[in-house]
């Protein structure tokens, strides 16, 4: 079952379009991994789901009706977005900021309810957060504050969940924290997950359902084993590359098939060595 | 977060802006009797407040408390409250401390319109002066939004480079209409464009109080919509924010306010720049905080003009260059502080 999905979705910015007529369905309580190079077109992709951009030809449809004909209000109860790059509003406090997650919910006239603050509390506590309220966002580290940043998402309260790159700029141990309390919502709560992930291990050991994007277009999808196999690596990447069962999960980990220096290597550099 | 809620209203507001605003009201209440009472007829407090709402209490307090410095006073605070609130607006949508209608020559623009009607119109009406410098700040506002817009937004510093480009136009426009004028005009215009409260009158007051009447509720009605965008387009989009009207009507809303002041009173700076940065540093609130930008512009422009008023008559000056000298420093301590590094 799906609740979001395209048909033919060709999606740019004015100029020449980056998803070229793709069909994509996210599949309901799942957590989705979308991947692929740089420039494929996989956050064009998920800000077109979260109707930020409109397509030019083909639809987004959200529980079977086009995400544009939804008022915005509504779809932001039903789909919630962590973007890329956002931006925390100076010294504001980590339950300020989960608290606008609430705005979608919330009319001019109409005074905090008890609704708003149980949310607030339960992202606080689900993101571990709930120690920290009342520190302030831009004093936070790196991981404390995208955890923030999840728990306004979850504050929002949808049933589907986007997430831009949320683990890029964290340290190892803290993107794993990031994708460790997405599972944990996922499987607790039943929310549907989609994220855009450069990593292909981490998509590999988090997501059930994998969308590989290249040049604007969706080259597999399906479960990560089927997904990441040595040719679609070469086809989508044109990396070669060995693919192995990972040993804690044994899920496909990607690994490179040359040592450093290797496959690419262009040749001396051109420049005279002094 | 200690929040503090007022039942009927649903309004929700945090205890220390809420504890801010009631302050502020208390100080703009003394301000107002202060400037109702003092000067140099020995007016007792009393007997001004009776005569400035309307109530005979006798011969100099009549006139004195109830033609000149009631409206007078009422003006400054009006003044006060849509340049602080036009302002917080601009600042929080551009995202930019610098960005205030007299800095990004907004209120150039509406001061070229009005001068054109003291050149144009004979009996010129304050309402005719009001539209033109609405007129004259919109197409202003657009011009520097058209320089300033690129593909995907406005970039910050094209918005406050091109802004005050426009706004050195607009000044040689009116330059240029002054030397148009004859004397008589010019010598009106000028004095008008220092920004003064001198001589203001009831007419003023209610072109001022309409103005706010109509824009203030508007503005509140978007003010979650603002606070919103403050997290960047995308966020406030996914939070169910219709971006697109909400900034074209909070940016229109903002330049009006600003014309409807220039209008008033001529172009008082600094104001605008200043009420909001001092809002939101005594209420500790993060993104704007319009109420008490409001009210601290009103009690800013109260207190200057105060000050300028109850000076000797010697050293007594229009309450416009009064603000530039207490705003300037404040601005060269902005950029000292942006050029160490801090949040500007």
């Amino acid at each position: 079952m799906t609740r979001l999905e395209t048909r033919g979705a060709v999606i740019g910015y004015g100029g020449a379009p980056i998803v070229r007529g793709v069909d994509v369905a996210v599949p309901d309580g799942q957590i989705t991994a979308i991947v692929g190079p740089n420039g494929c077109g996989k956050s064009t992709l998920l800000r077109a789901l979260v109707r930020l951009l409109e397509p030019s030809e083909g639809t987004v449809l959200l529980d079977g009706d086009d995400i544009h004909r939804i008022p915005t209000r509504e779809v932001a109860r039903r789909v919630g977005l962590l973007p890329q790059a956002p931006i925390a509003p100076a010294g504001i406090t980590v339950k300020e900021l989960v608290a606008r997650g609430r705005t979608p919910h919330q009319k001019v006239l109409r005074p905090w309810s008890a609704a708003d603050e149980t949310a607030v509390m339960s992202a606080l506590h689900s993101t571990a957060l709930t120690e920290i309220q009342d520190a302030v966002v831009d004093e936070l580290s790196g991981g404390q504050r995208q955890r923030a940043w999840i728990a306004m998402a979850l504050a929002q309260d949808t049933p589907l969940m986007l997430l831009d790159e949320p683990t890029t700029y964290l340290d190892i141990a803290h993107q794993f924290d990031v994708l460790d309390l997405l599972h944990r919502l996922n499987n607790r709560q039943q929310r549907t997950i989609v994220m855009v992930v450069h990593d292909l291990h981490q998509a590999a050991r988090y997501a059930h359902h994998v969308i590989a994007m290249h040049d604007g277009e969706v080259a597999a999808s399906g479960a990560p084993a089927e997904v990441f196999t040595e040719d679609l690596i070469r086809r989508v990447f044109s990396l070669e590359a060995r693919v192995l069962p990972d040993p804690v999960t044994g899920t496909p980990l990607v690994v490179p098939a040359h040592g450093p220096g290797g496959a690419r290597d262009h040749g001396p550099d051109p420049r005279p060595t002094p | 977060m200690r929040i503090l809620r007022l039942g009927p209203l649903g309004i929700t507001t945090h205890r220390r802006t809420f504890a801010v605003g009631l302050a502020l009201l208390a100080l703009l209440a003394a301000l107002l009797l202060f400037a109702l009472s003092a000067g140099k007829a020995d007016i007792g407090v009393l007997d001004s407040l009776r005569a400035a709402v309307g109530i005979p209490v006798g011969a100099p307090a009549d006139f004195i408390v109830g033609q000149v410095r009631a409206p007078r006073a009422l003006t400054a605070v009006l003044v006060g409250a849509m340049l602080g609130l036009s302002g917080a607006i601009l600042q929080s949508l551009t995202r930019n401390p610098l960005a205030s209608p007299d800095f990004i020559g907004i209120s150039m623009g509406a001061g070229t319109g009005a001068v054109l009607t003291i050149w144009l119109v004979t009996a010129s009406s304050l309402w005719v002066t009001a539209a033109a410098a609405a007129a004259g700040a919109l197409a202003t506002a657009a011009l520097i939004l058209a320089l300033s817009w690129r593909r995907r937004g406005i970039v910050p510093l094209r918005l406050i480079l091109a802004g005050i480009a426009v706004g050195f136009v607009a000044q040689a426009t009116t330059q240029y209409l002054l030397t148009r004028m004859d004397v008589h005009d010019a010598g009106n215009a000028l004095a008008w464009l220092v920004g003064t409260t001198t001589g203001r009158t009831w007419t003023h007051v209610t072109v001022a109080a309409i103005v706010m009447a109509v824009l203030a509720p508007i503005v509140l009605w978007n003010a979650r919509a603002l606070r919103t965008m403050e997290m960047g387009e995308d966020t406030a989009r996914g939070l169910g924010i219709a971006v697109g009207p909400a900034r074209a009507t909070l940016a229109v809303c903002s330049v009006l306010l600003a014309a409807g002041a220039v209008a008033v009173t001529g172009p008082v700076g600094f104001i605008a720049l200043v009420a909001p940065a001092l809002a939101l540093r005594v209420t500790r609130n993060a993104g704007a905080t319009l109420i008490p930008s409001a009210l601290m512009g009103a009690t800013l422009l109260l207190a200057a003009d105060q000050l300028a008023q109850q000076m000797p008559a010697t050293l007594q000056f229009p309450v416009g260059i009064f603000t530039a000298v207490v705003g300037a420093p404040y601005l060269l301590w902005l950029v000292w502080r942006a050029s160490r590094g801090g949040p500007a």
